[in-house]
């Protein structure tokens, strides 16, 4: 722990902003217990603003996932309070978060990300017709050509290539227009120019619909598409980056010893 | 190797849960097959065992020529119908040249009877039989007492006298083929050691009761000593030339009077184990399945060991010892739960009404090895196979392919089903047309065409309940469907557990209700006299005949007609035969006649029960012991006189006892006056009770215990089914709990996206109700074909009509899909609460 702890003041990351689209207060995530327990999120307090792309990086086990995980809901603090808009996470049951999940929340995952026996249509409107909502058909029909998907809706996942299958899973996230979409490393298995793409249609959601998003990844051109860069090392927020490009970002990285 | 089976070892450990499931699967098969083998010991072991005892001094006994064998099924004569031996045979017999010995065995129907009340129920048949002096012949032996030496003295089986409450120096009665005798009980017997013969209850009489009471002209059979030190072939064959006589050979008589005893509880036994069968059958699909996972879960894992340099051996053996490990220990437990089970077999037996011997169960060591060799061996052939199929991929093969089984069926393997379907369909039909039994080997094809097409069917029914599904349940419905055809060959293997299940049991159930229609419903349907008198037992007539005529002269009596009836053989079967009235009796039961005019009865026809009209104006050839008649058939009706033991062929009483002698009478049908007070019954029932052997019945009375029999072979049929169902909802259980195990990431994904636990245990449940569905409707159409194939062409005149039991089939369905989402509530709800990290990471 040699780094500085760096405070880039009057980042919109780090007020206690009230427009926040979700926030972590003194968030610590402790795995296990006694010698072995592992600390995973060492007390982090950070405000993801809304309508704004901001990326996540950090070196592996960090703790960026652990991060997603506990603000998106899936997962629970050990302590500290996890917010989305002015919901306190803490203080749903399972039945709300569920309710939660499907309507203010969108989650892309690295892999395991559609239901094989659902079409692509199906899986696209799946926490809609969790909820029993149609989609209203102008958001389906924008997210759908914006990602061009529309010769597709009627095929199975197993008959699209990974980068469709994560624009399929990009799709669902942002059709029923959630609070806030969280993706952890959506691009990670794919090759540079789909990985582009994607994040290409993460930025004009935001920039259309002013969509809140946040994503974690390793690569500095694809933090280069974010409004923020939020720097994680060792389950503590190590800095934080308005506007970045690719080159600030690889300084920053290349100080953290990568 | 060892550090293969310490680590085979860790490895059951580990996944506890999954192999627990898969333990108690084969060890619940094991469970059943060894009781199922130790039952069908327990009743044939024991009364093979007493008869060679009893029966050891007999060199060679002659018999009178057999006209025609017992059937076996219920229905059919128990005893085979011979043709009797000269009076004088026994003579003959020791008059040739190396016999040392020859005693003259009667042997015919005689039932105790004390203070009144006839002693003895269930299936065993009421014997009587002389006395042989000469103890190296006599199957009996004193307990106490002597033996009888006169006319008026019997000596009677222990278990009777346990049954009665007597001793000898008691008076009884014993009512025989002429009528009701008084008796005193000089002695108690047993046989060999035995408290009776097998299912038989024996009165001994002595010499000169046999024409006497037992109303024979000669011995049923002669049993012949051959001296030491003559030429055993040559006497054999001196005894053959002697005319119109079989003989036997003391070992062949002895195997055959074995057969004997256990042939009634044949088709119990064949029952049993067909439901052993599909039980290991559900068993060894339950293990398969698990092994089959097990090894695509190691199938990255053991590509990569495989590619740093592992030889299969190394990789996958583990595997197989692991199955010989589960497989041993499930298979001792299973053992062990049998053995300790038969009685809970006996006690569903039970419900049959069929007593069974209470003799101490017989573990035969062939039991034990059977069982074991199934169960271990089955437990090592699955985890083989499939260990087998993944050793022989590459190992970049393996490292590059996802553990999920391919979705694709292939078309050779259903086309190649859908031939063995036609083919066991044509043969069902061909069976039916040509009432040949053989083409149901054909129809038997079925079942491997079940297995080729099983995958098939679920990707089809996936498809086609999709869009019901989606109606009903919306995305979890489709969810739900898709996921049936997401591992069609695991889906299929499941499905074919409950097919085979639910096939046997509607097969049962057909079976049953087709018999209680032939059995009860022509009863019901038929009987219109207001009384009815019986016999002792069903299959033995023991009515005094002169009772008819005395209750005709009682007051208020309209009319009474009484049903006689015998054994002959028609087309080489024993039949039962009965004699009527022609005029007097269809005014008491309607026998529905489709053909024909019974009236000719009286000139000397024959009336068929059937439903073929054109066998009128053939001629039929009956043979009775000392007689044959040829007659044309005049009618065809279409309903007998009811009971397990009904006649399928009628001819006028009068011609009955013109060939086979005076007969009891079986049945007596008495209509009282239109408004007749009960008084009429009363007097009726006076004479009825103080005339042994006669049960009066009214109209309900008789109609209701006539279905009684049935209904137990109903509520048999019922415990089998629960016992199916449990060890199918364990394989559902299994089949489910490895598909959301499989499946886990997916279903981390749906609550992730918001899915509510509720909704994915719905998921689960209605995967595993269409799945249970489909399955069961086929199983249910395949029993019903196959069981309609089987009935119409085996079931003779005994099951005249099939009838489908539309309720029991339905029951049989909800049951089913009920188990099945019953089964399914455990995983379903274990995976509900699964926290959804777990789930997406894919570590559960
Ligand atoms: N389920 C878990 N149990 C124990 N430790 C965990 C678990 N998940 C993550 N960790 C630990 O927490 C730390 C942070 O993990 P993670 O959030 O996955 O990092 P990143 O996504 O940045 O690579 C790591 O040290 C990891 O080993
Ligand atoms: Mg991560």
């Amino acid at each position: 722990m040699g780094l500085p702890y760096k405070r880039q003041s009057g980042s919109a990351l780090l007020a206690n902003s009230d427009d926040a689209a979700a926030m972590l207060d003194g968030a610590v995530k402790r795995y296990g217990s006694g010698e072995s327990a592992v600390v995973a999120l060492d007390d982090v307090t950070i405000a993801f603003p809304a309508g704004k792309f901001t990326a996540v990086m950090g070196p592996s086990g960090s703790g960026k996932s652990t991060m997603m995980h506990c603000a998106a809901g899936l997962d629970q603090l050990t302590s500290g309070r996890a917010f989305v808009g002015s919901t306190d996470l803490s203080t749903l049951d399972d039945r709300e978060l569920t309710k939660l999940r499907r309507e203010r929340i969108g989650f892309v995952f690295q892999t395991f990300n559609l239901v094989a026996t659902l079409t692509v249509k199906e899986n696209i409107c799946l926490p809609l017709t969790l909820s029993g909502r149609q989609p209203s058909d102008g958001m389906l029909d924008q997210v759908v050509s914006m990602l061009s998907l529309g010769d597709r809706m009627h095929h199975r996942p197993a008959e699209l290539s990974g980068g469709q299958q994560q624009r399929v899973a990009v799709a669902r996230a942002l059709v029923a227009r959630p609070q806030v979409v969280f993706a952890d490393e959506p691009t990670g298995n794919l090759d540079t120019r789909s990985g582009q793409e994607i994040l290409g249609y993460l930025r004009s959601a935001v920039d259309k619909h002013h969509q809140s998003i946040v994503v974690v990844t390793h690569d500095p051109n694809a933090a280069a598409w974010a409004d923020h860069v939020v720097f994680v090392v060792d389950g503590r927020v190590h800095d934080v980056m308005d506007s970045p490009s690719a080159d600030t970002v690889l300084d920053v990285m290349k100080g953290l010893g990568r | 190797m060892s550090q293969m089976v310490r680590s085979a070892v860790r490895s059951v450990l580990a996944s506890r849960g999954r192999f627990l499931l898969t333990g108690t699967a084969i060890a619940l098969s094991v469970a059943f097959l060894v009781a199922t083998l130790v039952l069908s010991d327990s009743m044939r072991g024991r009364a093979a065992s007493d008869i060679a005892e009893a029966l050891a001094g007999t060199d060679a006994v002659v018999q009178g020529v057999s006209l025609g064998e017992p059937g076996g099924g219920p229905g059919d004569p128990v005893r085979s119908v011979r043709r009797s031996l000269d009076p004088d045979m026994t003579e003959r017999v020791a008059a040739v040249d190396g016999v040392e010995e020859a005693a003259s065995q009667w042997k015919g129907f005689a039932k105790l009877v004390v203070d009144g009340s006839p002693v003895g129920t269930g299936t065993a048949s009421d014997v009587g039989r002389n006395w042989v002096a000469n103890p190296e012949f006599n199957p009996f032996q004193l307990e106490s007492g002597r033996p009888p030496t006169e006319v008026g003295e019997v000596v009677i089986d222990r278990s009777l006298a346990d049954d009665a409450g007597v001793a000898p120096g008691d008076v009884v009665q014993v009512l025989t083929a002429t009528g009701m005798h008084d008796a005193t009980i000089t002695g108690i017997a047993t046989f060999a050691s035995a408290d009776a013969a097998p299912l038989e209850r024996t009165v001994l009489l002595p010499d000169g009761a046999g024409s006497a009471w037992l109303d024979m002209a000669a011995p049923t059979e002669v049993l012949v000593d051959i001296a030491e030190g003559a030429d055993r072939t040559e006497v054999l064959g001196q005894l053959s030339a002697l005319s119109d006589a079989k003989v036997v050979d003391g070992s062949d008589y002895i195997r055959t009077m074995q057969n004997a005893a256990t042939s009634p509880l044949q088709f119990l036994n064949v029952f049993l184990l067909a439901f052993a069968v599909v039980a290991v059958l559900i068993g060894v699909t339950i293990i398969f399945n698990t092994f089959t996972l097990t090894v695509a879960r190691r199938r990255r894992e053991s590509g990569l060991l495989r590619a740093i340099g592992a030889e299969r051996r190394q990789v996958l053996g583990g595997v197989v010892i692991e199955a010989a490990f589960i497989g041993t220990i499930a298979t001792l437990v299973g053992l062990v739960c049998g053995v300790a089970g038969v009685g809970a077999l006996r006690w569903v037996v039970g419900l049959t009404g069929i007593s069974l011997i209470t003799g101490p169960s017989i573990v035969s060591p062939t039991s034990i090895a059977i069982a074991a060799t199934v169960g271990i061996g089955a437990t090592i052939l699955s985890a083989w196979i499939p260990a087998r199929r993944a050793a022989a991929t590459s190992p970049m093969e393996a490292l590059r392919e996802s553990a999920a089984e391919p979705r694709v069926v292939s078309r050779a393997r259903t086309a190649s089903g859908l031939v063995l379907a036609a083919a066991a369909i044509v043969g069902g039909a061909v069976a039916v047309v040509s009432s040949n039994p053989v083409w149901l080997m054909l129809a038997a094809a079925i079942i491997p065409a079940l297995v080729l097409c099983g995958p098939a069917i679920v990707i089809a029914s996936a498809r086609w309940s999709s869009p019901a599904a989606r109606r009903a349940a919306g995305v979890s419905g489709s969810i739900a469907a898709g996921n049936l055809a997401a591992s069609p060959r695991r889906s299929a293997s499941t499905a074919l557990a409950i097919m085979l299940g639910t096939a046997m049991v509607t097969m049962f159930a057909m079976f049953a209700s087709s018999l209680t229609s032939a059995v009860g419903t022509d009863v019901h349907d038929g009987l219109q006299a207001d009384l009815v008198v019986t016999s002792a037992t069903p299959d033995f007539s023991t009515i005094d005949p002169t009772l008819a005529g005395r209750i005709a002269e009682q007051p208020d009596v309209d009319a009474v007609t009484a049903l006689k009836k015998t054994e002959g053989i028609v087309e080489e079967k024993a039949q039962a035969i009965g004699g009527i009235d022609p005029t007097a009796l269809p005014t008491m039961f309607d026998l529905d006649p489709i053909a024909g005019d019974l009236a000719d009865l009286s000139s000397g026809g024959v009336a068929v029960v059937g439903d073929d009209p054109s066998l009128l104006g053939e001629t039929l050839e009956i043979e009775f012991e000392r007689s044959t008649i040829e007659a044309p058939i005049v009618a065809v009706v279409a309903r007998s006189t009811g009971g397990f033991e009904a006649p399928a062929y009628f001819v006028d009483a009068a011609t009955l006892e013109a060939s086979v002698g005076r007969l009891l009478d079986a049945q007596v049908f008495v209509d009282l006056a239109d408004g007749a007070v009960a008084d009429a019954e009363e007097d009726v029932s006076a004479l009825v009770r103080d005339t042994p052997g006669s049960f009066l019945a009214t109209r309900e009375e008789h109609v209701a215990s006539s279905g009684s029999e049935i209904a137990k072979f109903g509520n048999f049929i019922d415990g089998m089914l629960i016992l199916a169902s449990f060890i199918a909802l364990l394989g559902i259980a299994n089949t489910t709990a490895l598909a959301i195990n499989e499946r886990s990431g997916e279903i981390g994904l749906l609550r992730a996206v918001g899915a509510s636990r509720r909704e994915l245990r719905r998921i689960v449940q209605l995967e595993v109700a269409i799945l249970s569905f489909v399955a069961a409707s086929i199983g249910i159409a395949v029993g019903a074909g196959y069981g309609w194939a089987m009935i119409d062409v085996t079931g003779g005149a005994e099951i005249p009509a099939v009838i489908v039991p539309w309720l029991r089939l339905a029951v049989t369905l909800i049951v089913a899909v009920a188990a099945g989402v019953l089964a399914a509530a455990w995983p379903a709800f274990r995976v509900s609460r699964v926290p959804v990290l777990k789930l997406v990471s894919g570590d559960s």
